[in-house]
């Protein structure tokens, strides 16, 4: 399933959930779950973790697995239905608490009327659902040009506080 | 009152053509109705037992006379020329076509009203004191924050697809008169011992099938923090309010099971972490928006209440209203007027679109331009002349919107019911006018003096049952429709939850219940006693003695 980024560009594909990666996906060669991360791998294990992404469910801790992040290449979340926004949270806490870096990538069950929150919540790029096609997630991208709170990420366009004169750009 | 600026404008612009597209891709069937849903909801939009009902927000109840005409328009040209004012301060029309609605929303689009976030699991139309910057007894005029709460919350990128709806209220008084205890977070507006001006921080109130008053969870808030804490409770409720039972998915539910304090301290703790100045509230902001709500003005008439005293000598329906339908307003010489929209045997919240013109109009005349609208389901012009009471009470009559019945017997809170809704178990509509029609008289409504009747057909409580001095809930037992009675609810300062008094009753038992507990009431008072007083004093025992050993 082709993967987009925060301008709607293709950046490579994503199939199933398969653990290795060829060509490597935003720097990861290998994409493990949340188990066979912290089998496989110790979070000083700075040589392998740079190739290696994780991909996490929504009901997946967190804080375990908080040696990691620093290293790890990228973060996959998986959304297990559209109506649980819980990978929204996900994705903020590790931009914030865990000072995540590297890619965030949303994948699973999502909307394309869902694309702009991903974006702003912190996301790096998304794997486009079966069922839905890129056009609609770009045509989706496109839909706001203004927003009334701080984004995260990818949408520099976008007003970043509350009418901060600083940061504010005028309403199209 | 809050104008849009370009940035609003170009949100509600683009929201408007993002749900159009919605439309259409459901309509070409490039949309599930599953994957619809939470879309169309997040809009306003419900499917109910006859056609789409949409739900359109009167942020914090604040309503321009224009808008008001829009809302008339809305009801000629889409609906069957009514409309249904609501507990939570909104709008909704219950006849509407779905391939309508992007029309419908681009048209209210044009006064700066919208239907964004009336429904769905996201943070909802913000509500506040209906006489907000008008009531005398209020520290600060909540809908200026209310207004940047709307903005905080309006398509919030993380806070959109919650585990359940989330309701916010505001009170800058400490009457509440947004019954703020019965909502997911309830803000009251206090100063600390230096003079700041902050939050109390209610959170975990809620009716439904398990009612709870919002505990205290942050005693003050500075006011400047008060986007940080709403993100830290938000966040903290996202990542961990269930989601395996829609029935235990409100935050109500996770503050109960975690315990108030130790949320108070997961809130606390998320609270430390939010960078401070990234989501302090700009104090140029709130002084725009603040300079919106300011009243302009008004020269204090000092003498005014006495030639209202005089034409109160000539009318007694006038003397009357002006008892039950009128508050003392901030300015000496104005008051604030409750239109009721609940005549005898009416439906409770309902106003056809002549009524909505002619009150615009009125607001226009008599109220600069303001109109509100109350969690109770009635409308309030809130600047009026003391010396035009007379004026405007008599124009409103012309149109069956004077009854003088504001907080008495037959100002019941229903929710639609069976009539409308696909949840309900029991009408309510029909109960609320046969009682209504039951104690038509004014005179006798006002010898029973305050007494709230609220009506809910099923178990969700969208007819705040669990909050009226006398509750009404209805529950079908093996397809037959009875009413459970529960007394001593409160939705305002003292907030409480009504008791189940015994088993329930059918439609015509239920009539000749709440007439007994009402001359229960009466036996037992004592001077000045009102009904809820009576009831703390003897508690419900005499009352259940009454309905179910000696009927």
């Amino acid at each position: 399933m082709i993967i987009l980024d925060t301008k709607g560009e293709a950046h490579g594909e994503r199939h199933g959930f398969s653990e290795q990666q060829e060509p490597p996906l935003f720097g990861a060669t290998a994409i493990v779950s949340a188990a066979a991360l912290k089998e496989r791998f110790a979070p000083t294990d700075t040589d392998s973790l740079p190739h290696t992404g994780v991909s996490l469910t929504v009901d997946d801790d967190l804080s375990d697995m908080a040696g990691y992040f620093p290293y790890l290449a990228m973060v996959e979340l998986v959304f297990s239905q559209f109506k649980d926004g819980r990978p929204f949270s996900t994705a903020v806490v590790l931009r914030r608490d865990f000072e995540f870096k590297g890619a965030i990538l949303a994948a699973g069950d999502f909307l394309p009327d869902q694309a702009l929150f991903l974006l702003r919540a912190g996301f790096s790029a998304f794997v486009v659902p079966e069922q839905f096609t890129a056009k609609q997630f770009k045509s989706a991208l496109l839909a706001y040009s203004v927003a009334y709170q701080p984004g995260l990420g990818g949408t520099p366009d976008l007003v970043k506080t509350l009418r901060d004169p600083a940061t504010a750009v005028a309403a199209g | 009152m809050y104008t849009y600026d370009t940035l609003d404008k170009a949100l509600l612009n683009q929201r408007v053509a993002e749900f159009r597209e919605q439309v259409k891709r459901r309509i070409a069937g490039d949309l599930t109705e599953d994957q619809f849903k939470p879309l169309r909801l997040m809009n306003g939009l419900y499917l109910q037992t006859h056609a789409y009902m949409l739900r359109v927000a009167v942020p914090y109840g604040t309503l321009s006379s224009d808008q008001m005409r829009k809302f008339a328009y809305i009801a000629r040209t889409y609906d069957r020329g009514y409309g249904h004012f609501t507990t939570r301060q909104n709008i909704q029309f219950n006849w509407i076509e779905l391939g309508s609605t992007p029309d419908i929303l681009y048209d209210l689009s044009e006064v700066d009203l919208h239907a964004i976030q009336t429904s769905g699991n996201c943070i909802r139309n913000v509500t506040a004191d209906p006489f907000a910057g008008a009531a005398a007894d209020e520290l600060d005029d909540p809908r200026i924050w209310s207004e940047i709460i709307r903005q905080w919350s309006t398509l919030h990128p993380e806070f959109s697809f919650l585990p359940r709806k989330f309701k916010i209220a505001v009170t800058g008084a400490d009457a509440d008169r947004a019954a703020i205890k019965f909502h997911d977070i309830g803000l009251k507006i206090v100063r600390n011992d230096a003079g700041d001006l902050g939050f109390q921080v209610f959170v975990g109130g809620g009716q439904g099938r398990t009612p709870f008053v919002a505990p205290l969870i942050r005693p003050f808030l500075p006011a400047k923090d008060i986007l940080r804490y709403l993100d830290a409770a938000l966040r903290v409720y996202n990542q961990h309010g269930r989601r395996d039972n829609i029935y235990k998915a409100r935050i109500k539910i996770l503050v109960d099971s975690l315990g108030a304090d130790q949320f108070s301290l997961d809130v606390e703790h998320e609270f430390e972490k939010l960078d401070p100045v990234l989501l302090a509230v700009n104090e140029k902001e709130v002084e725009r928006i603040r300079d919106m709500f300011a009243l302009p003005y008004l020269r204090p008439d000092t003498d005014a209440q006495a030639g209202l005293e005089e034409a109160m000598e000539q009318s007694n329906p006038l003397r009357r209203w002006c008892e039950t339908n009128t508050e003392v307003h901030k300015v000496p010489g104005y008051a604030i007027a409750t239109v009721s929209l609940k005549p005898v045997g009416g439906i409770p919240g309902d106003a056809t679109a002549d009524q909505m013109d002619t009150v615009a109009d009125l607001a226009d005349r008599y109220s600069l331009g303001e109109i509100r609208v109350t969690y109770t389901q009635n409308l309030v012009l809130p600047h009026v002349r003391v010396a035009d009471l007379p004026l405007l009470w008599a124009a409103l009559d012309q149109i069956s919107l004077a009854t003088a019945n504001a907080g008495l017997v037959t100002d019941i809170i229903a929710c639609p019911g069976l009539d409308y809704c696909t949840l309900a178990n029991a009408r309510s509509i029909p109960l609320a006018q046969r009682i209504s029609e039951r104690f038509a008289d004014l005179d006798a409504q006002h010898n029973i003096g305050p007494l709230d009747i609220r009506i809910s057909g099923c178990i969700n409580a969208c007819g705040h049952h669990h909050a009226g001095h006398i509750g009404i809930l209805g529950v079908d037992k093996k397809g037959v429709e009875l009413y459970q009675l529960t007394l001593g609810g409160q939705g305002n300062r003292d907030s409480a939850i009504g008791k189940i008094l015994g088993p329930g009753f059918d439609e015509d038992g239920i009539i000749g219940a709440v007439e007994n507990v009402i001359a229960t009431y009466l036996n037992m008072r004592t001077i000045g006693e009102t009904f809820s007083e009576t009831l703390q004093r003897t508690g419900h025992s005499p009352f259940k003695e009454r309905l179910y050993d000696h009927p």
